[in-house]
């Protein structure tokens, strides 16, 4: 087993920084949705992570932390995420954002 | 070379896999995409095998997405760790065997000018401090000194990272590295002071802790590059392997050394500036008023 990013979408909807999706080393690995936050009545959207391309460096931990101070992203083993969002079912939108269909984490 | 090699063959748009659908529907060609849509659209890089956390494919992740246009962009890099993520990306990459490519670059631009007249085409030359200053430092100075119009890039890891922790011309003097013992005996080169003397029409250093700016820097060295004359980056971008930083402290680690010795510097002759405020719209650069007019009194 190994730690992926893991974003809660309760803090991250409530300011909306963006800063981890421009921080990230791997390119479309953290995604930004506009309908996350808003299914739950939250004023914004939110950053979500593609597990499958998440590598575990946690530099996105630290501008979480420290740069925007928010303390919205955590490390967690992958078979433990309730739900988790992968390269093939993410559709990105033409008004901009992404959407995808997170099912429970496979692990075999 | 063109909008054309990212459109689907009629009949085949269905059969292609879906990082390849994503990059026609929702990729940056023919659009404009600045770094606070990162996360919203598909990027020209993909899937690479750099390692987790590396400060220099967060470089060249921002670099890919700041090109002014990715469709007419050729890059050209050489052996060492950069080119194992420009050549995944879904611009046209051409491999200079170990330092040579500026030479590479330079024929490639003017065979470039001779083919396709005044529709720009750019050239970005993207190699670590090992090709650049050391192996392949004539060939660099040299495609300088004759004024040759391209984006030359220093991707700066202080090392040779890929193999095994050698110093280079670019390591801080006294640094010891798992190949280099007893401490490197001579100063880091002055790539910067060089480009200048060289001529370069800009020249710019930059560290990726702050996106925008590195957005701001490449766009300008591209289009200086196009029509005034060669341009140079020089970007810190550390080695967490050989330097033993911790991956999360990566940023820290840029913002340390961004404040120690990689202070953000740009230089720009006045053709350059000239050039970026009246063809580009670059206000900073637009003459100002010989004296400012007093506001009328009330």
């Amino acid at each position: 087993m190994y730690l992926v990013a893991d974003i809660n979408v309760d803090i991250c909807a409530a300011t909306s920084c963006k800063l981890c999706t421009q921080y990230c080393p791997e390119a479309n690995t953290i995604l930004y949705s506009d309908n996350l936050g808003k299914e739950k009545g939250l004023k914004y959207g939110s950053a979500y992570v593609a597990v499958d391309r998440c590598k575990g460096c946690a530099q996105c931990v630290w501008v979480c932390d420290n740069m925007a101070k928010h303390h919205a992203i955590t490390m967690t083993m992958i078979d433990q995420l309730p739900k988790a969002a992968i390269t093939d079912r993410i559709t990105y939108l033409d008004s901009g954002g992404t959407k995808a269909i997170a099912a429970p984490v496979e692990v075999a | 070379m063109s909008l054309d090699y990212v459109k689907f063959s009629p009949g085949f748009d269905k059969f292609m896999p879906k990082e390849y659908r994503d990059m026609v529907e929702h990729g940056p060609f023919g659009k404009k995409v600045t770094v606070s849509q990162m996360g919203s659209f598909k990027e020209i890089l993909e899937e690479h095998p750099m390692c987790a956390g590396c400060a220099m494919t967060l470089f060249i992740r921002l670099a890919m997405i700041s090109f002014p246009n990715p469709e007419d962009t050729i890059t050209v890099g050489t052996a060492g760790c950069g080119r194992l993520a420009i050549s995944q990306a879904a611009i046209p990459f051409v491999y200079g065997n170990y330092g040579d490519q500026s030479a590479v670059a330079s024929g490639l631009s003017r065979g470039l000018r001779l083919r396709f007249g005044d529709k720009p085409k750019d050239v970005v030359v993207m190699a670590g401090d090992g090709g650049m200053a050391d192996i392949g430092f004539s060939m660099t100075l040299h495609s300088w000194f004759r004024k040759e119009r391209f984006t030359t890039i220093m991707l700066d890891n202080e090392v040779y990272g890929n193999t095994g922790g050698q110093e280079s011309g670019m390591t801080n003097k006294g640094q010891v590295l798992k190949m280099a013992p007893l401490g490197k005996k001579f100063e880091k080169m002055d790539m910067v002071g060089m480009a200048k003397l060289a001529g370069c029409a800009y020249v710019a250093t930059v560290v990726p802790n702050n996106p925008r700016r590195v957005e701001s820097v490449i766009k300008k060295a591209v289009l200086v590059a196009r029509e005034i004359g060669p341009t140079y980056i020089q970007a810190y971008t550390s080695c967490n392997i050989e330097y033993s930083i911790p991956t999360d402290k990566v940023m820290e680690d840029a913002k340390n050394v961004e404040n120690d010795r990689y202070q953000f510097s740009e230089h720009l002759t006045e053709e350059a500036k000239h050039y970026l405020a009246t063809r580009y719209g670059f206000k900073e650069y637009l003459p100002k008023p010989a004296t400012a007019t007093a506001l009328p009194q009330a």
